[in-house]
Formats: structure tokens, C-alpha cells, sequence
């Protein structure tokens, strides 16, 4: 009998194991992270385009590549009119395929980096658009119209780089649920229209530029100003003058005309202030800012110059933009001359301006002047004989260390002398663009007058000699384009819109190989192809 | 029933006794299951309990004979008056042995699947601080990999090849019935440890479910048994060296290195070195020695004291430990500390409950020179400044290359302690009937504290990092096992209900600005920058096993097992649950009748076993759901938070399928002169979990996905041979030999090749993939059609697709070795004479390509040392081999080189002291020894070792040199 007993107790034992497991004991529950359903109150909307600014800053703050190279930056610059490679020491390979076009293929790194970026924008986009809807929110419909607006923003951003890079692309306008694999290319048209309407949406319900809680956050002028941009690119001139008006007449942006802001009382002149850093946001003075990306320094502030690693990036670095080192030259490898402040900090001569650059201002323009384009080096190590003194002579190389160079990006912090970090915000939009794009929209318009007029406001800020509406032609507008906003737009992207890449570099571009017309659009990637195996896309031709 | 009837059979005669006894192994003491009993002369007997007990009525003066398979057949004679205990001596040492199966022990000789066990000498005659390093090499079909040398890094372990891609391939480890959960293996004591199992083929590891796949490692710590206390100490200690050392460019070399640097790269300045420190330094002609101001004299020792021993009804066995290693590289060290208290007590005749604890402190602490940067640095470069502290740039103006000392100037904490408490109570209601539950508890504390101030360059007025992550793991296993013997037959069964959670949470702070270096990391409010992370992850488990064993007259063997697993991460449209059922049989051959002709033949076994086991690790947890994640941008000087998609959730996801048949025959011959085993194997695995990369329009990166499928098979070869059996003189040799041929048969259902992720179908898993070298660029040559990127002096590669170029798009790479090996093996030959022993161990590793990163020659133009003894092409000294100094290696070609080594990877030299002089001295045994390990190499590899994972850009925690060890040691057990 006791045998028994002893049996039932095991028994009883381990039924009771098995009932004590709950059937939810397995069930699975997410501690670190949002799962779709936690994103429901205006913090977490506000977040979501916080994200979207974050995802766009990307671009700016690549630092390196999965292969370690760091040339994206010249990519967009290299191989157009603006700017070469002096020295093949300096030259990064991500920029070999954009200036010896031969070598661009569908398989080139930078535009995977180019069509993801835009993807992720969409994406993201998309989830705070389509989280709108969910039922049980307890939002205005001001409030979730005017976050909706700022999200579709960054969608008409993201398609207008495809469309102008790639021409027709997929359109994805909701996020998935599940892979997909069978995408096929959109037509233009349909792009430009997708493209306009979010653009439309977004300048009609995103706040005024002074209504913003995060000042980078899209805002109508934003809006407008890029809506300018997709009509010129799409043939829609009056429209276009129409954005570019909205945004100038505003009232909430100026020319910047007079010195101000932390250099105020050290030489210089009223164009140079916009750049340095201090002095580049709104709140910091600058009227003529539409949009501005902001650093900090990340020793004081966490992530301030980039987030170092980004999970959607395998491989890449985006702490330290590149912008001081490719625009910047290595000065300090001359003897006597040191990494200092007055010269910008440390450079690496990835690239320099080309000799049409070089000789393509006005004695007076003040967009030529020294604190704006340097050509000329003094000995700035006090401990050299030589110190004081102009830098000339044989035996200076003049092809990586004493080079001219913009003044726009330059940045030094004392206790990072090798620069690696660029604590330097980045003008995305500025009013001086505005009326570059209006001119180019009167133009269009066969308003020569107007155009010229537009153009003479920003010369008229320049100190530069008025132009007559006979002087005004395209590569006039796309002239003073350079002169204007050089190392500041994106030139490849300024040419391919206006279809000009060809004929610009001709007899300006340099060192430049095996540039033809297919190259107006960029091949669309390879793995893209590839990983899209239940639908063709199709490529570009002759890619 | 039989029992049952024999015994009631005899209760009517008076004149008997009633006796009792128990047979017992005379060397594992572990008791005879189905021993025979027959009293001489009559047809009376009795079978043996499982555990060897047995009751018989006698009358007086009779004899029993005992007989048991396995066991020589002995006659005694009945003992009327008190329990008898009768000793067995087994046939076959090796057969005789007990196993650990998992859920259960076994004999060997009645084992269906592949089971093999680390040779007990390896564990107890070859110190090793990792239990892994003491079992490298020694098993055939487990593979160890040392990818670095660093104290406290533990090697990594495949068994059977790999067979999983994006899941861990590391094999479960099993401690005393309880899995264990530990970030390294250097936590466990290896003088603990008892024996080591290795359960190989899919039907063995199919009772451990979804974490099979990869085999199971059952480790069995030791436990006391009763008598008189047992007192161990075992201490061992000795230097560290170099075991080969790669130089970077002495001075001379150096200069003419930048000489032929801007010759070739039409650089034209008058400067002998590139820098304005090294300038200054070559003009006094002052040079550093980098690689030699890094090292230091390495040592290492371990110290052990066990106390074991106990009474009839409480055993107890209690060891500590400390271990420590002072590496080789300033700044590397390990201090192990534990303490272990094994306890089983029997309260009943029916009952027995016993502890387990175990508790182990790691401390890897220090700030650490860099390997690495040591060989990147100019020998004129700067090594401290004026005011004696190390400069931060030595080779200034350049400021990309900071000092390999620097490390030396921070404070680095790293620790981690693991703490087990496993508790077990058995009940024995019903003979043959045992219910065993298990409960385990392990908590698992790390903690990292990292500061670097001023002196180590830090540009944010310092920066501190202090981590902490605390891991909170429950198991509780119900075990029920009923045994029964009748006539030849013998069954077994064992059910397992277990369940199991894990928790674990982690947090990091980051903080920086601090106004002086003084207060470190243990005043982070001083820091005036901060940022904090932080994560919790909780998952949990339910299984079910049920597991029989047949045999017939220890002939005829057969054993089935299923098991269910439900794992909390499997994808929420799963029902979250696998089943693995398994099934072997086996024939013990030499136990037929008609085997025993063959006298030769001491016994031979055949053995076959298919089944389905399981990985879950590929599934990380929260990787089935959609999530998002924050980040941060600055706004107004200050970070804001933002939201972005994160990851795109796979609700279907679940485990990873591994099908696998295995056939062995074991056999031993000429009275175990020669005795060993032979296996082949084949297994699939399915459903194998791949981040499927999806096109970026979908905004993701990839999804998680089962979709692949991967082969393995191979052949397994163990040997143990007596040589020489002569007196006092004894050579044995133990040999093992595996060949693994790995095999992707599908990655994405699609049968393509994964280019981007370097995955082929047909090939193994980890393979070089890229440019065929054919030779260097000649001057005169023109490169300009085949590469137009290429000058004389690059790189000539092979036009694969003879398209007349050679292109990136992959057409021009191939395949061109795998870096697993394709066979092993190992030899380890013992001499011993009177008490002098001598054991040497050389393993071999063959078939292996990786890539050398070392002769990736990166100057970055003339700026940086590099590796003396490469050499290069120059125009006037053209080589086919290496390319110019000035090379930019467009292409990113790898340099793969041939890995295979051979190794002499230890040889110990031992005296054992005899009884008689033990006696004189009072202890009851002494053991002095004296071992080298890593004694010599015989590779083509051109670099710190075939085995290291050496990187030449980038600072990676395997940048540290193969050790070579010599060790003095003793062994002494107090009387």
C-alpha cells in the first residue's frame, strides 16, 4: 500500500507541473522596442517625423561607407562642372565611376545608398500616414492633418530624388505588412504626380516655418520651395514661379545682407557669416535659412553630428559628415603650416574647384572674397621662419596642399584637431536658392526681364555687377547657380534635372571620361533587380 | 513477473537463508543491470536489479555464479550472514564505461548512437584553463577553433560542420542533467569536471529538441562517494611566450620603404620618413621597438583544493580554484576564482536529494596596448613625450595613427560571475520506477567599466562607459524512469516535463566632459554629456520527452525518443511548438553465438540511427513581430527623440530542421590491443532561418525567414591501439580522424547563389570567394584592356568569364577554398615505464583557405609600417607575387592563403609517485608533471597563426599572438 501511496504523490507531482503552465506561458512580449500598436498620441506622431528628419540626415552625415570609403559627397560633385580630383592620392574610389563614366555601373555602391535612403524615407513616411488611420485616436483633424503634411513632405522629397535620378520608379504608398518581391517601375508621369500631390498636401497643412516645435520639421516654405523645384523639372514653369513666390513673399525670410552673429566684429563679410557655424539657424540670426540641419558637437551632445551606426546601413559610418574634408584642402602637410582655424580645419583634397569655378566671378563679387573662397595660404605656424609670409614658390604642392577652396564648410574644434566630427549645421534651403529657381521659371517662361531682375537681388547682396535681361540664358542661371550655392547644392542633381550634365562639362569639367546622354539618369541598382525576382524592372538604357 | 515468480518459488523451504548483495562494476562501482545469479550446481537463479541489488535463498556452503554481459564470469560463495558486495571486473574497459545520454547514463556497450567521450586523461593529466582547450583536437568530429590566444577568450566549437548560417553552430552544453547558461565556457572549472560526452549523431541529440542540432555536450562534475575524505591539491604554474612572432619594418627597412613609396608614387619631397616627430627622431637616430614596448612575460597559473568523501547516506564534494593568467601583451589578464559543493544525501531507502552549486568570479580588468597599432607604427616614431607620458599621435603630423600604449593610460573593468544552484530530489517508489525533478537556478551578473581621460587622446575631455547586464535563468525538469529486467529482455523508459524562462536586461551609460581625469567612471554626475541605453528580453520554454530503450540478451538494442519543444520566440502565427522524434538500433555482433569462434574479436557492435533534431537559436527573440525603434537628432542644442521602422516581423517564423541518419560499428580486437570506432554520417537541415534581404523599395533590409537548406556528412574514425604491452614498458597511441563535407543546397528557394552574402549553392557555407591572382603587372605590360584601372606593379587577376575584363559584378570571382576545414585529425602517444609517463599530442588541421589580412598591404600611401618579410614589387625588382607599395586595391581582394597547420600541441612529461614512497611520505598519491603546449607549427601561413582571427584594420579583440606555454604541476591526494 505504501508503494501506492508513493506512486499517486509523483503522479500528483507532476500534474501539477503541467496544469501550472499557463497557456500564455510562451506567448511572446516585445520590452525594447514600439510594436505598431504603441504608437497612438501626438508625442508619438511628433516622433515619427522626428524620425523621418533623422532617416533624411543620413545623406548629410555619411561618413564612410560599408567598403570603408568616405567619396559619397564627391559623387554629387565630381564630373559635373564644378569640381575634380586633383591628386589620385586623395581620390576616393566611390567617385571614380562619376568622373570616368565608363566605369558606372548598375552594381555601383552609391546608388544602393541613394535608393534605400529614399526607400526608408517612404516607409517611414507611409507608417505615420497610414498610423493616422487606425481607429481610436483621440487627434484633432488639425493635428493629424499637419503631421500627415510634414510626413508627406519627406514622400515628395524621397520620390523627387528617384524621379530625377532614375526617372519612373516603384510607388509604394502604404507600409507593407509582408515581403514583396514583384515591384515594377511606375511611369514618369505618375511619379510627378504622386510627387505633386504630397508636396501640394504638405505646403497646404504643415505649419509656418515660426509655428514649429523642432526647426528642421518641414514646413510650408519647404514645401513650396521643392514643389518650385519638381514644376522646373517637370516643364511646369508658371507653377513653378508661382512656389518660388509663395516662399519669397512670405514674409518670414530675408536676405542676409548685413554682418552679424559670432564673428561679427572680426573681418569678414555679410555672405561668409551665413556659414559659420552660430551663426547658421534662424534663431541664430540667419533671415534668409529656409531649412537647416542642425549638429552639435557630440561631446556634448549624444548623436549631435550623426548617429555613428544605423541598423538599415550595414557598414556605414554617420558620425562626421565629409563635407570640410572633401572641399577642404591638406594645407598643414606644407611645412610651416599647421591645422588651425583661420584655414578650416583639417581637409583632405578629395576634391577642388575647377578652373571654370575658379574664374567664373567678378572681381568684386563678394561671394569671391577671401572668407569665401580661399586662394591664398600664409605661414601660419608661429615657430616657422616663414611664418606671416604668403605660401608660394616652387616645390609647394599645389595639388593636394595649397589649393583654392570654398570657405562654406569650413570647421575646426581644438580639441579634435584631426576632425572627426563636423560640427557644422547644413543649409539644406536658403532664399538666396529661391530666386535662382524663380529666375529659372521666368526664363522658362521667356521672362528674361524677370529673370534678370531676380538674379540682381542676389547680386545686389553679392556687391557683383547687375545683369542685363540680353546676358540671361540657361547656363547663365546654372553660372550663377555655382557662384551662388557652389558646394552647397547638389550639382549632379541641379544638371540632370535640367538635362544640361553634357553640355555643362564640356570645356569646363575636368579630368572627365566617357560622359554621354544616358548617364542624365543613373542605372537602377543591380541587387534591386535582382532581389525583385517575381517582376522585371527594367533598366535604364544602355546600363 | 519472472523475478517475481523465481523468488516466491523458493519462500517454502525452510532450510534456506534469505541473502542479499550487490553486484557492482570493480571499477566505476556503479552497479550491474541483468547481472546473472545462479547458485552452482542447481537451476536456481536470479536477475539483477538495475541498480545491481538482488535477494536469493540459499542454503548454506552454496555458491553463486554471477555472469553478465561485458564482465568476466566469477563463482563466490553465498555470505548467510551480512549483504554481500560483489565486484565485477569488466572485459572491456572502454565498453564498460557508463555514458551520459542525456536524461540518463548508459553503458556503452549498450549505447544505439553516437556517443563519444573525451579521453579521461585530457582531462586529468593536461591542465588547461578552458575545458575546451583541453578537449581540442582530441575527439573525432568536434572541431575547436582557438581564434585567439587573449586570457579569459574561450575557443570556438563545432561538431559535426556547420549547419546553420545565421543561428549559433555552438553545440548545447549540458552540466550534471541541467543546461547551462553562461556567456563562455571559462566559466567552468575544468578540475571539476568528471567527464565530458559528446552526443554526435541526430538521434542522441534529438531528446534535447530544438536545441540539438548542434550536438550536446554533457559534462558530469565530480561527486563524492563514501569513505574516508579525500584530500586533493593540484596546482600548476609557468611562463608564456611568443609561440611565433611577425615583425613589423625595422628602421632600415622602413626608410627604404618610404624611399621606394615616393619613387613610385612621383612624391618629391627630401624627407627620409614621412612625419615631423619621425623626422626629429630619425635625425638622432632614435627608434622604438613597438612590438617589444607592448609585450611583457607571460605567466600562468592555476591552484585547486578538493575535499570529497562521505557515508553511507550523505556524499559531498567541494573544490575551490583560482586561476590567473597575465598575458603576453601589457595590459591582458584573467583571474578565475570558484567554488563548487556538490551534495547528495539519501533520507529514505526511497529517497535522495541532493545540491549542486557552483559559483565562479571572471575578471578580465586592465587597459590593454594594441596589437595592431603597434604594427602600424613608424620604429622613429615618437614613444613618450617630453613631460614622460606616452604621445598620442607618434607619428605627428599625421594624426590618424594613434599609439598602441595608449590603451595602458585607461582604466578597464570586465567582469562577469556566474552563479548555479541546481537542486534535485529522486523517489524510487516502486522497483525500476524513479521520479526525479530538477530545479535550477543560475544568475549571471557582468559588469564593464571603461574610462579614457586626457592621456589616451580622448577629445571629450574624457569618456566613460559603464555597462551593466544581469541574466535571471529557471529550469525545472520532471523526470520519471522506469527500468525493467525479465529473462534476456530489458526495457527502459524515461519521460521529461520541463520548463524554463529566461530574463535578461542590460543597461549602458555613456558619459563624457569631465573636468579632470581623477574620478573616472565612479563619479559619473561629474561628466556634463550623457546617453544611456538599455534593453530586457524575456523568453521561455515547455518541452515534453519521451524516450524508450529495448534490448534483447544485450544483442538485439533498439531506442526511440520523441520530443516536443515550445519556445516562446517561434513566430505568433506558429503554434510555437516542434516535435523531433528519433529512432537506432544496434547489434551487439560479438555477443552471437557464433561469433565466438572468432576469438580475435573481443566485441564488435553495429550501429544505424535516423532522426530529427532542431536549432532555435537562429531565431532571435522579438524578431517575429514589427517593431520600431527610436533615434535621436539634435534640436536646438539638444537630442530629440525620434521613431523610425525597425525591423519587418515574420510571424511564421520557427526553428531550424536537422534530419540526420548516422551508421557506426564499434569493435574491439585482440584483447582491446586495438580497439575503436568508424561512423558515417549525412544530415539536411531545412527551414534554415536567413535575413532573405528583400528589395529596398520595401523600405526593410531583409525579413527573417526559414528558407534554406544545408547538407553535412562525413566519416568518423577513432583508433585506440596498445602497441606495446611488455612489462614495465606500455605505448599506446589514440587516434582520430573526421572528414566534414559541408553543403548549401538552398538558400532562398530559389536555387541562386547569394553573391552579396558570399553564400553558394554546393559549396560549404564559409567560403573564399574571389579574384584568381595570376601574378603582378609587368612594366612594358598593358593592363589598359584586361584592367584599365590597373598599372604595372598591381595585382594581375584572372580573367575568368573571358570577357576581356575584369569586372566587379562577380563574374570574375570564384570560389577558391572554404575556411572550415576539410578533414582533422589527431595522435596523442602515450610511453609509459615503471611511473615515468610520457604523452605527446599533434594535431592536424587541413583543407583550409582564409583570408590574411596581414599581407593586405595598406600603407595608406606611405603613411603607416607595415609587416617586414612580405617584400614588394618595384620597378626594378619586380615581383610575382606582392604588389607595389602603392597599390590601391581597388578590387578589395582578400589575399587568401592557404590555413592548414599541423601542431605539436602538447607533450607532457609525468613522474607518478609509487605507492611504497607515498606511503613514506603519508600522502595516498602524487603526480608531477611538467607540459608544453603549442611546441611547434607547421604551416605555409604567413602571419601570427593559421587559427588566429588576426585583422589587420580596425582594432578587433583578436589581435593577440598563439601562446606558447610550459607548465610545472603537481597532483597530490593527502592519505
Amino acid at each position: 500500500m505504501k508503494k501506492y501511496i508513493k506512486l499517486l504523490t509523483v503522479l500528483l507531482a507532476i500534474s501539477a507541473m503541467l496544469n501550472s503552465c499557463k497557456k500564455d506561458f510562451l506567448k511572446e512580449t516585445v520590452y525594447s522596442k514600439f510594436t505598431p500598436t504603441a504608437l497612438k498620441d501626438s508625442l508619438a506622431f511628433e516622433a515619427g517625423i522626428v524620425g523621418l528628419q533623422y532617416t533624411y540626415s543620413l545623406w548629410n552625415n555619411q561618413n564612410e561607407n560599408q567598403n570603408g570609403n568616405q567619396g559619397f559627397l564627391c559623387v554629387w560633385q565630381m564630373g559635373t562642372d564644378v569640381a575634380y580630383n586633383k591628386a589620385i592620392d586623395d581620390l576616393d574610389p566611390m567617385s571614380i565611376p562619376y568622373t570616368n563614366y565608363e566605369k558606372l555601373t548598375s552594381r555601383d555602391v552609391s546608388i544602393d545608398f541613394v535608393w534605400r535612403w529614399c526607400y526608408l524615407l517612404i516607409n517611414n513616411a507611409n507608417n505615420v500616414v497610414t498610423n493616422l488611420d487606425q481607429p481610436g485616436l483621440t487627434l484633432s483633424t488639425g493635428f493629424k492633418n499637419r503631421v500627415k503634411g510634414q510626413a508627406l513632405f519627406y514622400r515628395g522629397l524621397a520620390y523627387n530624388y528617384l524621379a530625377t535620378l532614375f526617372g519612373g520608379v516603384p510607388i509604394i504608398t502604404a507600409p507593407l505588412t509582408a515581403p514583396k518581391t514583384d515591384f515594377v517601375r511606375a511611369s514618369l508621369d505618375d511619379v510627378n504626380k504622386l510627387i505633386v500631390d504630397d508636396l501640394t498636401f504638405a505646403k497646404e497643412n504643415a505649419p509656418t516655418v515660426d509655428n514649429l516645435s523642432v526647426p528642421s520639421a518641414p514646413h510650408k516654405a519647404m514645401a513650396s520651395q521643392l514643389l518650385a523645384e519638381v514644376y522646373l523639372r517637370t516643364g511646369k514653369n508658371a507653377e513653378a514661379e508661382a512656389e518660388a513666390n509663395a516662399v519669397i513673399n512670405s514674409g518670414f525670410f530675408s536676405l542676409v545682407k548685413n554682418r552679424y552673429g559670432v564673428h561679427v566684429n572680426q573681418p569678414g563679410d555679410a555672405f561668409a557669416d551665413m556659414f559659420i557655424f552660430g551663426n547658421q539657424r534662424r534663431n541664430q540670426g540667419n533671415t534668409e535659412a529656409i531649412w537647416v540641419q542642425e549638429t552639435e558637437n557630440p561631446a556634448s551632445v549624444p548623436n549631435g553630428a550623426g548617429p555613428d551606426i544605423d541598423s538599415k546601413f550595414p557598414g556605414y559610418h554617420f558620425t562626421g559628415s565629409q563635407h570640410r574634408r572633401v572641399w577642404g584642402s591638406r594645407y598643414y602637410n606644407t611645412p610651416g603650416m599647421i591645422i588651425g582655424d583661420s584655414l578650416g580645419g583639417r581637409g583632405i583634397s578629395r576634391m577642388a574647384l575647377t578652373y571654370f569655378v575658379l574664374n567664373l566671378y567678378d572681381k568684386n563679387d563678394m561671394r569671391n572674397s577671401q572668407y569665401n573662397l580661399r586662394r591664398k595660404y600664409y605661414y601660419n605656424d608661429p615657430s616657422n621662419a616663414l611664418y606671416g609670409k604668403l605660401v608660394t614658390g616652387p616645390g609647394i604642392d599645389t595639388n593636394r596642399n595649397i589649393v583654392p577652396k570654398t570657405n562654406k564648410w569650413d570647421q575646426f574644434d581644438p580639441n579634435d584637431e584631426f576632425g572627426s566630427s563636423m560640427i557644422k549645421d547644413m543649409i539644406i534651403m536658403r532664399l538666396g536658392e529661391t530666386y535662382l529657381l524663380k529666375a529659372e521659371a521666368q526664363f522658362k517662361q521667356g521672362n528674361t526681364a524677370g529673370a534678370a531682375a531676380s538674379i540682381n537681388i542676389l547680386r545686389d547682396r553679392a556687391h557683383a555687377p547687375q545683369v542685363n535681361s540680353g546676358q540671361i540664358t540657361m547656363d547663365f542661371i546654372l553660372d550663377e547657380r555655382i557662384r551662388e550655392l557652389v558646394a552647397e547644392e547638389n550639382r549632379r542633381m541641379t544638371l540632370m534635372r535640367t538635362k544640361t550634365l553634357v553640355d555643362r562639362v564640356k570645356n569646363r569639367g575636368q579630368k572627365i571620361t566617357g560622359l554621354t546622354d544616358k548617364y542624365l539618369l543613373l542605372p537602377i541598382p543591380q541587387s534591386e533587380i535582382d532581389l525583385n525576382k517575381d517582376a522585371q524592372l527594367t533598366q535604364n538604357p544602355g546600363y | 513477473m519472472l523475478f517475481l515468480f523465481i523468488t516466491s518459488g523458493y519462500k517454502a523451504n525452510a532450510q534456506n537463508h534469505l541473502i542479499s548483495g550487490r553486484v557492482i562494476d570493480s571499477l566505476t562501482l556503479q552497479g550491474v543491470s541483468g547481472a546473472t545469479i545462479k547458485i552452482k550446481n542447481t537451476t536456481k537463479g536470479t536477475v539483477a536489479n538495475p541498480d545491481g541489488s538482488f535477494k536469493i535463498e540459499v542454503s548454506a556452503g552454496a555458491v553463486l555464479e554471477i555472469s553478465a554481459v561485458n564482465y568476466h564470469p566469477l563463482q563466490v560463495k553465498a555470505n548467510l550472514s551480512a549483504p554481500m558486495q560483489i565486484l565485477m571486473g569488466s572485459i572491456n574497459k572502454t565498453l564498460a564505461d557508463v555514458v551520459v545520454v542525456g536524461y540518463g547514463t548508459a553503458k556503452r556497450s549498450d549505447v544505439t548512437g553516437s556517443v563519444s567521450s573525451v579521453p579521461k586523461a585530457r582531462l586529468s593529466e593536461i591542465p588547461a584553463a578552458n575545458v575546451l582547450q583541453a578537449m581540442e583536437g582530441t575527439v573525432a568530429g568536434v572541431n575547436i577553433t582557438s581564434g585567439t590566444n587573449a586570457p579569459g577568450t574561450s575557443p570556438s566549437i563545432v561538431v559535426r560542420g556547420i549547419n546553420t548560417i545565421t543561428g549559433s553552430s555552438d553545440p548545447l552544453i549540458v552540466i550534471d542533467g541541467t543546461p547551462f547558461q553562461s556567456l563562455s565556457l571559462n566559466d567552468i572549472n575544468t578540475n571539476d569536471i568528471a567527464s565530458i560526452d559528446i552526443l554526435k549523431d541526430v538521434s542522441a541529440t534529438a531528446i534535447y529538441g530544438t536545441r540539438g542540432a548542434n550536438g550536446v555536450l554533457l559534462i558530469t562534475t565530480k561527486h563524492g562517494k563514501a569513505g574516508k575524505a579525500l584530500i586533493s591539491f593540484s596546482s600548476y604554474a609557468g611562463p608564456e611566450y611568443f609561440a611565433h612572432k611577425v615583425h613589423p619594418m625595422g628602421p632600415a627597412e622602413y626608410v627604404q620603404k618610404y624611399a621606394d613609396y615616393k619613387l613610385e608614387a612621383g612624391v618629391n619631397n627630401s624627407f627620409p620618413v614621412p612625419n615631423q616627430y619621425e623626422q626629429e627622431n630619425y635625425a638622432t637616430g632614435k627608434t622604438t621597438d613597438w612590438l617589444k614596448e607592448i609585450s611583457q612575460q607571460g605567466f600562468i597559473q592555476d591552484h585547486n583544493l578538493s575535499i570529497s568523501g562521505g557515508g553511507k547516506d550523505v556524499k559531498y564534494f567541494v573544490s575551490g580554484d583560482f586561476f590567473r593568467e597575465k598575458g603576453l601583451l601589457k595590459g591582458f589578464q584573467n583571474k578565475r576564482g570558484s567554488i563548487r559543493s556538490n551534495i547528495d544525501a539519501t533520507l529514505a531507502s526511497f529517497l535522495t536529494v541532493g545540491a549542486n552549486l557552483y559559483m565562479t568570479l571572471n575578471n578580465s580588468d586592465g587597459g590593454r596596448v594594441n596589437l595592431q597599432q603597434a604594427m602600424q607604427m613608424s620604429p622613429y616614431g615618437r614613444f613618450k613625450d617630453p613631460d614622460g607620458n606616452y604621445t598620442i599621435f607618434p607619428m605627428s603630423g599625421d594624426l590618424a595613427f594613434q599609439s598602441p600604449m595608449l590603451g595602458l593610460t585607461t582604466t578597464r573593468n570586465d567582469r562577469r560571475e556566474n552563479f548555479i544552484t541546481n537542486v534535485y530530489a529522486e523517489v524510487k517508489p516502486l522497483e525500476g520506477l524513479k521520479y526525479r525533478v530538477n530545479a535550477s537556478y543560475n544568475y549571471l551578473p557582468t559588469l564593464f567599466q571603461y574610462y579614457q581621460g586626457r592621456l589616451a587622446g580622448d577629445i571629450t575631455n574624457g569618456s566613460a562607459s559603464v555597462s551593466n547586464s544581469e541574466r535571471n535563468n529557471w529550469v525545472v525538469e520532471n523526470i520519471l524512469t522506469y527500468e525493467k529486467n525479465w529473462n534476456k529482455h530489458h526495457i527502459d523508459f524515461t519521460g521529461l516535463y520541463s520548463a524554463q524562462q529566461n530574463r535578461e536586461y542590460s543597461s549602458n551609460i555613456n558619459a563624457s566632459g569631465f573636468i579632470n581625469d581623477a574620478l573616472q567612471f565612479n563619479a559619473l554626475q561629474g561628466a556634463s554629456t550623457f546617453s544611456a541605453s538599455s534593453s530586457y528580453i524575456k523568453t521561455t520554454m515547455v518541452s515534453q520527452m519521451a524516450r524508450i530503450n529495448y534490448s534483447y540478451d544485450s544483442r538485439y538494442l533498439i531506442t526511440a525518443t520523441a520530443r516536443r519543444d515550445g519556445y516562446s520566440a517561434f513566430g505568433g502565427n506558429t503554434n510555437k511548438y516542434g516535435t523531433f522524434p528519433s529512432v537506432a538500433v544496434a547489434w551487439n555482433m560479438s555477443n552471437e553465438s557464433f561469433m565466438k569462434k572468432a576469438e580475435f574479436v573481443e566485441s564488435l557492435k553495429l550501429r544505424g540511427s535516423y532522426g530529427l533534431s532542431g536549432n532555435q537559436s537562429a531565431v532571435i527573440p522579438n524578431s517575429t513581430i514589427t517593431t520600431f525603434s527610436t533615434t535621436s537628432i539634435p534640436s536646438n542644442g539638444k537630442p530629440t527623440t525620434g521613431i523610425v521602422a525597425d525591423i519587418l516581423g515574420n510571424g511564421d517564423l520557427k526553428w531550424e530542421s536537422t534530419y540526420g541518419a548516422n551508421v557506426g560499428v564499434d569493435f574491439s580486437l585482440f584483447k582491446g590491443r586495438v580497439s575503436g570506432t568508424i561512423e558515417g554520417y549525412k544530415t539536411t537541415t531545412k527551414n534554415l532561418v536567413l535575413y532573405r534581404q528583400l528589395p529596398a523599395a520595401t523600405g526593410y533590409l531583409n525579413i527573417v525567414s526559414n528558407v534554406g537548406k544545408v547538407g553535412n556528412k562525413g566519416i568518423e574514425v577513432t583508433l585506440r591501439t596498445q602497441n606495446i604491452v611488455s612489462g614495465d614498458f606500455r605505448w599506446e597511441t589514440n587516434f582520430n580522424f573526421a572528414a566534414n563535407n559541408n553543403k548549401i543546397l538552398d538558400l532562398y528557394g530559389d536555387k541562386k547563389d547569394d553573391l552579396g552574402n558570399r553564400l553558394f549553392i554546393g559549396k560549404p557555407i564559409y567560403v573564399i570567394y574571389d579574384y584568381k591572382q595570376v601574378g603582378v603587372w609587368k612594366v612594358g605590360e598593358d593592363p589598359s584592356k584586361q584592367d584599365p584601372g590597373a598599372i604595372p606593379g598591381d595585382l594581375k587577376f584572372a580573367d575568368l568569364d573571358h570577357n576581356g575584363s575584369i569586372t566587379s559584378d562577380g563574374k570574375d570571382q570564384t570560389v577558391l577554398g572554404q575556411s572550415t576545414p576539410k578533414w582533422t585529425g589527431g595522435v596523442t602517444s602515450a610511453w609509459h615505464y615503471k611511473n615515468f609517463h610520457l604523452s605527446v599530442f599533434v594535431q592536424t588541421v587541413q583543407g583550409v583557405t582564409k583570408y590574411n589580412q596581414l599581407t593586405n598591404f595598406v600603407d595608406y600611401g606611405g603613411r603607416q609600417n607595415v609587416v617586414s618579410g612580405l617584400g614588394y614589387w618595384t620597378p626594378t625588382n619586380q615581383s610575382d607575387v606582392r604588389p607595389s607599395i602603392n597599390y590601391v586595391n581597388y578590387l578589395t581582394y582578400g589575399y587568401p592563403q592557404k590555413a592548414s597547420f599541423t601542431r605539436i600541441k602538447d607533450a607532457t612529461f609525468s613522474y607518478t609517485m609509487p605507492n611504497s614512497l607515498a606511503d613514506k611520505l603519508k600522502l595516498s598519491a602524487l603526480t608531477l608533471y611538467i607540459t608544453g603546449r603549442n611546441l611547434a607549427t607547421f604551416t605555409n601561413w604567413f602571419g601570427w597563426d593559421p587559427e588566429a582571427n588576426y585583422a589587420a584594420t580596425g582594432d578587433s579583440s583578436g589581435n593577440y599572438p598563439l601562446v606558447r606555454t610550459f607548465i610545472i604541476g603537481a597532483n597530490i591526494t593527502l592519505k
